[in-house]
C-alpha cells in the first residue's frame, strides 16, 4: 500500500513521519549557532568524484539545438564545497539529496537519500568527533534514546575504538598479521569465510568486520571507529606517524553506521593519482564511467586549506529518532513504492 | 547440487552454509561506506529452526540445497508439530514450530498449503505475502482518543490477535502480512 494512502487510513502515522522536519531543523540551528555557512550545491553535475564503489545515475543534457552532454546525478556535495573553500569560504555545510544507483533491495540505503556534510577549516578528524557528540544530543532534544527497545546514552564522550582494536576485540584478528593480503587470505580461510580467486583484500577486511564487529557497535553509547587502513580510505589523509593507517572514522549507533568522516585530502598530485585509479576500477568492474573532476585538481593545486569534514545520512538520523528498521519507513515516497519492480 | 550465487538469493533459497542445510530467511544489500557490495542474510537451520546472521560477500558462490514445492492439506497440531498430508500419496509430513515461525498463528485446518521438501523432510511452508482471515472478535473502537484510539486489537478466525484500524468491524473479512503479522488492508 502505499505510503499517503496508509497515513489516510491511519493518521496517527503521522507522528512518525513528522520527525524528519525536525530532524531537519536541529542540524540547522546547530549550524547556525557554530556559524557555518550553509551551501546549495548542484545536483546535475559534469564530473562525479571517482570513487569505484559508487555507482551513478547518468543522463543527457540537451541543448538547444538537441546537441548532447553527459550530465550525472550528484553523489555528495563534497566537490562542490571543498572548492569554495579553496576560494576563501570557511566552515560550510550542505544539507541536500544525493543519488546512488545500484543500491535497492535494502533497509538502509535509498537511491537518492538526504544526506548531510559539513567542514571546518583548520580541524582535524578528532575535532570533528566532537562535532557529532554535540551534534546528536541536540537532534535528539534529549541525553538518551531508545532504539528497538535498547537505550542508547548520547553524553559524550562516546566510545573510540581504532580499527586495529577492533578486530582484535571482537573478531580476535592481530591486524598488523591481516594488513598482509596473503595472512589476510590464511585469517580468512581458517574462520571459515569463501575465498575465490577474484576475492580481494578489502572483501575480507569488509566481510569481517561487517560480520563480526559491527553488531558489537554503538550498543548502550555511540561508537566512533577510527584510524582505517589506507587501502580503504582512498580520499582521507594518511597519518603521519604510520602511513599504512588514514586519518577516517565512523560513527554508529545501535549497529547503525550514521556517518563517515576524515582529515581531508589536500594534495592534488595524490588526489589526481588517486582519481587515476578509481576510474581504472570502474572501468574493470564495468560499472558506468565518467572522466575525473580536472578543476577540482585546479582548485587543490591552488590550495585547499587544512580541514576535516564528514558525510552523514540524515535518513539514518531519522530512522533512529523513529525506531523504524527500514528507510522507507521514513519517506513518504521512498523509491521502492515508485518503482515496485524493484522490490 | 548446484552453485549459484548471492545474485541468485531470493526468500526461500535454500543454501549449504558451513555443511549444513539452511534457508535464506531475509537478505539485504549493504554497501559499507566506501566499500563494495555485500549480502546480509538471516539464515534458519533446516535441523534447528535456529536463525544466524550471515554476510556474504556480493557475487559469492554457494552450493544450493534442492527442495520441491508439493501441495498439503494442513491436517492438526500434535505437540510442537504441525501435520500435513499430500492428497495426493496420503504421505504425511510433520513441522515444526520453530521451522513456521509467525506463520503458525495463520494456518487453517484443512486448507491447503505449499510446503517445501527437502528430501524425506518437510523443511518450510511457503506462505503468500498477503492472509485472508476473517474477524471472529472485535469491539467498537472508542472514538475521539486519537493518539492511543487510532488503532485497536481483534481476533481472527485462527485465533491470532491483530491490530487494525478502528473501522474494522467483526465478520469482515482482512489482509495480513503473515510474516510481521501486520494488517495490511481490508479484504
Amino acid at each position: 500500500m502505499k505510503t499517503w494512502k496508509r497515513l489516510h487510513d491511519n493518521p496517527v502515522l503521522w507522528e512518525r513521519y513528522f520527525i524528519r522536519e525536525k530532524v531537519i531543523r536541529a542540524v540547522r540551528s546547530f549550524f547556525e549557532k557554530e556559524k557555518f555557512h550553509e551551501i546549495e550545491t548542484p545536483l546535475l553535475i559534469a564530473h562525479p568524484p571517482a570513487e569505484s564503489y559508487l555507482d551513478v545515475f547518468k543522463t543527457t543534457l540537451l541543448d538547444r539545438k538537441r546537441r548532447k552532454t553527459a550530465a550525472y546525478l550528484s553523489t555528495s556535495p563534497e566537490v562542490p564545497l571543498k572548492k569554495l573553500m579553496v576560494a576563501g569560504l570557511g566552515d560550510c555545510y550542505a544539507l541536500t539529496k544525493s543519488f546512488r544507483n545500484m543500491e535497492t533491495q535494502s533497509n538502509l540505503h535509498n537511491p537518492e537519500f538526504t544526506i548531510l556534510e559539513w567542514y571546518r577549516i583548520g580541524a582535524d578528524y578528532f575535532d570533528i568527533m566532537k562535532d557529532c557528540e554535540k551534534l546528536l544530543r541536540v537532534i535528539a532534544g534529549a541525553d538518551t534514546l531508545t532504539y528497538q527497545g535498547h537505550p542508547i546514552r548520547l553524553k559524550a564522550p562516546w566510545e573510540r575504538i581504532t580499527v586495529a582494536d577492533s578486530f582484535k576485540k571482537y573478531a580476535g584478528v592481530d591486524f598488523d598479521v591481516f594488513l598482509d593480503k596473503k595472512q589476510a587470505r590464511v585469517i580468512a580461510t581458517k574462520k571459515g569465510y569463501k575465498i575465490e580467486p577474484q576475492t580481494t583484500w578489502e572483501e575480507l577486511y569488509n566481510q569481517i568486520f561487517l560480520n563480526e564487529i559491527e553488531p558489537h557497535l554503538g550498543q548502550g553509547r555511540p561508537t566512533i571507529v577510527y584510524e582505517f587502513p589506507a587501502a580503504v580510505a582512498a580520499l582521507a589523509k594518511k597519518k603521519a606517524s604510520d602511513p599504512r593507517f588514514a586519518e577516517r572514522f565512523e560513527f554508529y549507533i545501535a549497529g547503525l553506521e550514521l556517518g563517515d568522516a576524515y582529515s581531508e585530502l589536500t594534495d592534488p598530485v595524490e588526489q589526481e593519482a588517486r582519481f587515476k585509479n578509481e576510474l581504472r576500477e570502474i572501468k574493470r568492474l564495468g560499472k558506468t564511467s565518467y572522466d575525473y573532476d580536472h578543476d577540482f585538481i585546479d582548485a587543490l593545486k591552488a590550495g585547499l586549506p587544512t580541514c576535516s569534514g564528514i558525510a552523514v545520512g540524515v535518513d539514518r538520523l531519522v530512522m533512529l529518532l523513529t525506531d523504524t528498521t527500514d528507510i522507507a519507513d521514513t519517506l513518504f515516497f521512498p523509491a521502492s513504492e515508485e518503482f515496485p519492480l524493484l522490490e | 547440487m548446484s552453485t549459484i550465487t548471492t545474485s541468485d538469493f531470493t526468500k526461500s533459497t535454500f543454501i549449504e552454509f558451513k555443511g549444513e542445510p539452511y534457508q535464506i530467511v531475509e537478505f539485504q544489500h549493504v554497501n559499507p561506506g566506501k566499500g563494495s557490495a555485500f549480502v546480509r542474510t538471516k539464515l534458519k537451520s533446516l535441523k534447528t529452526g535456529k536463525v544466524q546472521e550471515f554476510t556474504f560477500k556480493s557475487g559469492e558462490s554457494v552450493t544450493e540445497v534442492p527442495v520441491v514445492t508439493r501441495e498439503m492439506q494442513y491436517l492438526y497440531k500434535e505437540g510442537d508439530n504441525y501435520v500435513f498430508m499430500d492428497n495426493t500419496s496420503y504421505e504425511q509430513f510433520n513441522i515444526s514450530s520453530a521451522m513456521l515461525g509467525n506463520y503458525v498463528n495463520y494456518l487453517k485446518p484443512n486448507d491447503v498449503y505449499q510446503i517445501l521438501v527437502n528430501g524425506e523432510d518437510a523443511v518450510g511452508l511457503r506462505f503468500p505475502k498477503k492472509v485472508r482471515l476473517k474477524v471472529t472478535e472485535a469491539t467498537e473502537g472508542s472514538k475521539g482518543n486519537t493518539v492511543s484510539g487510532a488503532t485497536k486489537t481483534v481476533i481472527v478466525e485462527t485465533g491470532a490477535v491483530v491490530t487494525v484500524p478502528l473501522f474494522i468491524k467483526e465478520g469482515e473479512t482482512i489482509a495480513i502480512d503473515p510474516e510481521t503479522g501486520t494488517y495490511l488492508e481490508r479484504a
